[in-house]
């Protein structure tokens, strides 16, 4: 029989990736608050999500920016010749 | 010319994101930037069938994973599957999850966590098969949508689905061997 465990975890990703409609979502929800074991497992997930996301940010040099904008404006001059 | 100022001002606030993404997919500073560029001068010119109200972020993810595709993609050589055979679901925490109490574990779990540093993170998702990389890229470094990736990338959202659980587990597998390196394991989880 699928306990409430399998149904949350089986959906984990869908969860943290906020793809599930929000009456499934809720359900998963009120589990994690309730169980002790699938808790904890939901919130490391989430923790590594929110750390891979802030750790491959990677900063754009403003010459980087600066060069993008000079290219449109030239293509954008020669259009209008 | 009226097109330039409103590109300018609606995509131009992308950079920062593409530019990282750009970095993740070439894996240098050079390459990156040649495709941001490339990337943006294709947008602008295309820009007149850029339908408004539609997806503007998407629209130049898709211009940019294209032109890496067409252009750039150096590894067409290396492998295209990890073996994942023996690679359970949530790898990473699971092998944390030996200690004795919740305490211990949630302090094991907090120093991973903590001490796996940027360059630990970018080189395992950069080492990811091509096929992974971009969907785990396009989830995690910028939160697309199941289906906004499917359309980025033209392929199935099952496809999606399942590269995307693929490619996370290849890379806490890869993370579990830099924790290990940089001793943020408890003793007993560093035997083999």
């Amino acid at each position: 029989m699928r306990t409430d465990c399998d149904e949350a975890l089986e959906n984990l990703y869908l969860y943290l990736d906020s793809e599930l409609d929000s009456v499934s979502s809720a359900r998963i929800r009120s589990h994690l608050d309730d169980c002790r074991g699938c808790g904890p497992q939901f919130d490391f997930e989430g923790r590594l999500k929110a750390v891979v996301k802030e750790r491959l940010h990677e900063d754009v040099p403003d010459a980087v920016v600066d060069r993008v904008r000079a290219a449109i404006r030239e293509e954008s001059a020669a259009d209008l010749q | 010319m009226a097109d330039q100022v409103d590109f300018e001002r609606d995509a131009m606030q992308y950079t920062r994101q593409l530019y990282s993404a750009a970095m993740r997919m070439t894996r240098n500073p050079a390459d990156a930037e040649d495709l941001v560029q490339e990337t943006y001068l294709k947008a602008y010119r295309a820009y007149h069938t850029f339908q408004e109200g539609t997806n503007l972020k998407a629209w130049l993810y898709r211009i940019l994973t294209n032109t890496y595709i067409n252009k750039y993609r150096k590894d067409s050589r290396r492998p295209s599957e990890v073996d994942l055979g023996t690679v359970e679901d949530m790898y990473l925490y699971r092998r944390l999850g030996s200690e004795e109490s919740a305490e211990a574990a949630r302090t094991t779990e907090d120093r991973v966590l903590d001490g796996l540093v940027e360059s630990d993170i970018k080189q395992a998702v950069e080492e990811l098969p091509e096929s992974f990389r971009m969907p785990v890229l396009l989830a995690d470094l910028e939160g697309f949508s199941y289906k906004e990736i499917a359309e980025i990338l033209d392929i199935p959202i099952g496809t999606v689905m399942s590269r995307l659980h693929r490619g996370r587990k290849a890379m806490q597998k890869r993370l579990w061997g830099f924790a290990k390196q940089r001793g943020l394991l408890p003793e007993d989880a560093k035997r083999p």
